[in-house]
């Protein structure tokens, strides 16, 4: 069957009480389908219960355990050893943190904060259509639906703003604005000038540059930069 | 160890809510819908609510429209007492399924992206155990959103949430219920990022923090799922209720114990073992590989015991197998796409051309914290009600899903308590009072527990007890007990208790300290590990998802919900609860469905 892997994981360290940071170096021999969020908890288990990192769901369904591997940001939960040997042609790796928000300790980001700029998109509806005067449900056909359902896809796991060339400064981020998109292109949203007005902000879709990193490491594959080619264009 | 241990901070709030998933933030969202103004603090163990474990949720969401001209919120009604092998409570299954639609109504206007029908209608499809006319046929009765409801369901609770400014705290852990003279006012917190400790009082609080299956060797449950809520309501000297009714899920995937929805066996996919043989077609002739879950995991366990099964060499775990391989390529392609990559992603296995490795994985629990019809918690035999606490979601038990839950009922559930908790706490603030002070004993459960973390000097190891503990579990109070494997895990629990005294952390900051929050962690797993057990030990009978193996059918002497109080740990109390069989008393037509009937598909 799968035979062990000898991978050298090359981690970004801080502690928050020195204000340290450094680079440290494991060891791991580890089954080739195993993940790498397996391998961190091997490394807690076997070497050294100190280093952090995060996850929840470990199933690609929360976007809690994005990182930086090797410079691409990634679901580590996602990653398994075996495809990140071919993936990456190598054994060693070079692991950091999301750069999206600041570093609480070693892998951990304060994904809190990220948080902020989808909420000032608003995910929500802000103004809902009035009920379909057959009553319940609003009637959507599967052929309306589908123009943006890829869109609703998206877990806010930070590894297309982390990829983003624009991002770090006065760009919601994709993830943010595909969230303002997806309610201008649902038919129960009538707040569509104040979405506009988001869209089109100081921070808004035209700060977008272009380069589809986004869609390239998005783990869901959603095509990111189809959403805000959309909403740069107005078509929704 | 440095810093002295102290409670930094008090906020104060009208409503706190203890864990930010779907249920909480259901009530969260009523409560700030139905109460302009009103002040609600959200917390949740995870960076934002939209990353809660409700998000995992793939399925569906149980709901009868009333004008369907074939199905009838009866027969759901019917379908969930039956389910739950005549254990859950008949006023509670009727509210719950009465209510079901006008949620999904509920949900889809506040912008929840459900799959459609040609129509534009809602798409609901078949799911386990949900049938037309009293067990005749499948009904289509499962709303969803592609295979991701839960995420559906999630993100529109976290955004009315937020649309109407509940202050959310991530990255935080709820360690005590705050109890003043018999009424709740609030609870302590820690914070993981700057590591302080933070005092909550609130008028009301509503606790609702989710599953508990992470003690089980392989369990579908979220990292964070470890039995938090739980252990601090016992600490809190309050029962909780029916823990040892714990769901297996029959086809976890080998490894990450991730789901491999019943979808695929709906499509048509078969189990095998070692030899390839379709065994499940000795276990239930008819219902072969689409019968109840409890079912197939017992008998996916008997063919692993019986020398039939595999083992996965990479994940060094037990297994069989389930069989993709002849279902038609446009299957593979269009309705099970997004299940199969799980397999492909995870384990490597292409489930077109190889067969795929499956066992059974700790998914769901179905007692909780005892609460009535209205989410207001029990504090005792008498069902005497706590003022100011209360419970919904997976963590509380009301109960309607006895000790054996249906597939899709679980959404439903939280969506409708979480209404039905949030209205009772409306009316509850009318007339509350703010709480004045946090008692002055207030923390010192935590710090004592999180100082003998601390200065613990003992050289255990907590990688070593954790995974002691999940086998022991997985071995002893799984899908398969006996008394004398309960006693043995009793008695292991015990040591693994007194050996979690003295695991040396790895660091004594208590700043974003991963290995004191697990260790924290580990001993909430041990508490409700006890319960479980010393539930076990006491229901001799066999129901539902509990199976005793020296009492292996069911019995009238055991139709009660069993309570446990446990205010220290292994000091047992046992009590009971009637299960409400209101329906069957109101002799109204179809009474005599709901009798103690068998459970037979």
């Amino acid at each position: 069957m799968s035979k062990p892997y000898t991978i050298t994981l090359a981690i970004n360290r801080y502690d928050p009480d020195t204000k340290l940071s450094w680079i440290q170096a494991y060891q791991v021999e580890a089954s080739g389908i195993l993940r790498f969020v397996d391998v961190l908890r091997k490394i807690n288990d076997e070497q050294d219960p100190t280093l952090a990192w995060a996850s929840s769901c470990e199933h690609a369904q929360c976007g809690s355990c994005g990182i930086i591997v090797n410079g691409k940001p990634l679901l580590a939960c996602e990653l398994l050893v075996r495809e990140a040997v071919q993936q990456f042609n190598t054994h060693t790796f070079r692991l950091r943190p999301l750069t999206i928000a600041p570093v609480l300790r070693d892998l951990v980001v304060d994904l809190e904060k990220a948080y902020d700029r989808v909420h000032e998109a608003k995910p929500y509806l802000i103004k809902p259509a009035p009920p379909c005067p057959e009553g319940d449900e609003y009637r959507i056909s599967p052929e309306t639906l589908e123009v943006y359902v890829e869109a609703t896809q998206c877990i806010n796991c930070f590894c297309c703003a982390t990829a983003c060339i624009s991002s770090h400064h006065h760009f919601l981020g994709p993830n943010a604005t595909m969230a303002n998109i997806v309610r201008l292109m649902d038919p129960r949203e009538t707040a569509k000038d104040e979405r506009m007005d988001i869209l089109c902000s100081e921070d808004g879709v035209y700060r977008c540059h272009t380069s589809k990193s986004c869609s390239f490491v998005c783990p869901k594959d959603i095509d990111v930069s189809h959403f805000l080619a959309l909403g740069k264009e107005g078509r929704f | 160890m440095g810093e002295k241990l102290t409670i930094d901070s008090t906020l104060r709030c009208d409503v706190l809510v203890i864990g930010a998933g779907g249920a909480g933030l259901r009530a969260a969202a009523h409560i700030a819908e139905q109460r302009p103004g009103t002040k609600i603090i959200a917390l949740t163990k995870v960076v934002s609510p939209q990353k809660s474990h409700t998000t995992t949720a793939q399925g569906g969401m149980a709901a009868v429209d009333p004008k369907d001209p074939e199905d009838r919120p009866i027969f759901h009604i019917f379908d969930t007492w039956k389910g739950s092998d005549c254990s859950a409570d008949q006023n509670v299954i009727k509210k719950i399924c009465d209510m079901g639609w006008e949620e999904v109504v509920w949900l889809e206007r506040h912008g929840m992206h459900f799959s459609r029908t040609e129509e534009k209608r809602i798409a609901k499809r078949p799911f386990g155990g949900h049938m037309l006319n009293f067990g005749e046929t499948k009904a289509f009765r499962a709303c969803y959103e592609a295979s991701r409801t839960g995420k559906g369901i999630m993100d529109t609770v976290w955004n009315e949430s937020l649309k109407y400014g509940v202050a959310f705290i991530g990255q935080c852990i709820a360690t005590e219920i705050l109890l003043k003279d018999g009424i709740c006012i609030g609870a302590v917190i820690f914070r993981f990022p700057e590591g302080k400790f933070m005092a909550i009082l609130a008028k009301a609080t509503i606790v609702a923090t989710g599953g508990n299956t992470r003690m089980y060797q392989v369990s579908s449950n979220c990292r964070g799922n470890t039995g938090d809520g739980l252990a601090i309501a016992l600490h809190a000297g309050l029962p909780v209720m029916d823990l040892e009714a714990v769901q297996f899920h029959p086809t976890g995937i080998v490894g990450p114990g991730i789901l491999a929805s019943e979808a695929l066996r709906g499509e048509g996919a078969i189990l095998r073992n070692k030899d390839e043989e379709p065994f499940m077609e000795r276990y239930a002739p008819t219902a072969k590989d689409l019968a109840p879950r409890d079912l197939i995991s017992r008998a996916i366990v008997q063919e692993m015991r019986q020398g039939r099964g595999l083992f996965h060499e990479g994940h060094n775990a037990p297994h069989v197998w389930l069989d993709l391989r002849h279902l038609p390529k446009e299957v593979h392609e269009k309705k099970i796409q997004e299940v199969c990559s799980f397999f492909k992603r995870f384990v490597g296995v292409d489930p077109e051309k190889d067969l795929c490795p499956v066992t059974p994985t700790a998914h769901y629990q179905m007692g909780g914290i005892p609460t009535n019809e209205f989410g207001e918690v029990q504090s005792d035999t008498q069902q005497a009600i706590v003022p100011g606490l209360f419970a919904c979601g997976e963590l509380a038990a009301a109960s309607l899903h006895g000790l054996n839950r249906l597939g899709t009922n679980s959404l439903l559930e939280l969506i409708t308590m979480g209404k039905v908790t949030g209205e009772r706490a409306v009316e509850y603030l009318k007339d509350a009072k703010d709480p004045e002070a946090p008692p002055p004993e207030a923390g010192h459960i935590v710090f004592d527990q999180f100082s003998t973390y601390l200065n613990a000097q003992g050289k255990e190891k907590y990688a070593q007890i954790r995974d002691t503990l999940r086998n022991l579990m997985m071995d002893k109070v799984g899908i398969f007990r006996t008394e004398k494997s309960l006693l043995e895990a009793i008695e292991s629990l015990r040591e693994l208790k007194e050996k979690a005294m003295h695991i040396t952390v790895g660091m004594t900051s208590l700043r974003a300290n991963q290995d004191l929050w697990q260790i924290w962690e580990l001993n909430n797993l041990i508490t409700v590990s006890m319960v479980i057990a010393q539930g076990a030990l006491a229901r001799k009978e066999s129901r539902g998802a509990h199976f005793r193996e020296d009492y292996p059918t069911r019995s009238n002497e055991f139709n009660y919900h069993t309570l446990v109080f446990m205010p220290e740990f292994d000091k047992i109390i046992l009590g009971k609860r009637p299960i409400d069989t209101s329906i069957f008393e109101a002799k109204g037509e179809h009474y005599e469905l709901f009798d103690y009937i068998k459970r037979e598909y």
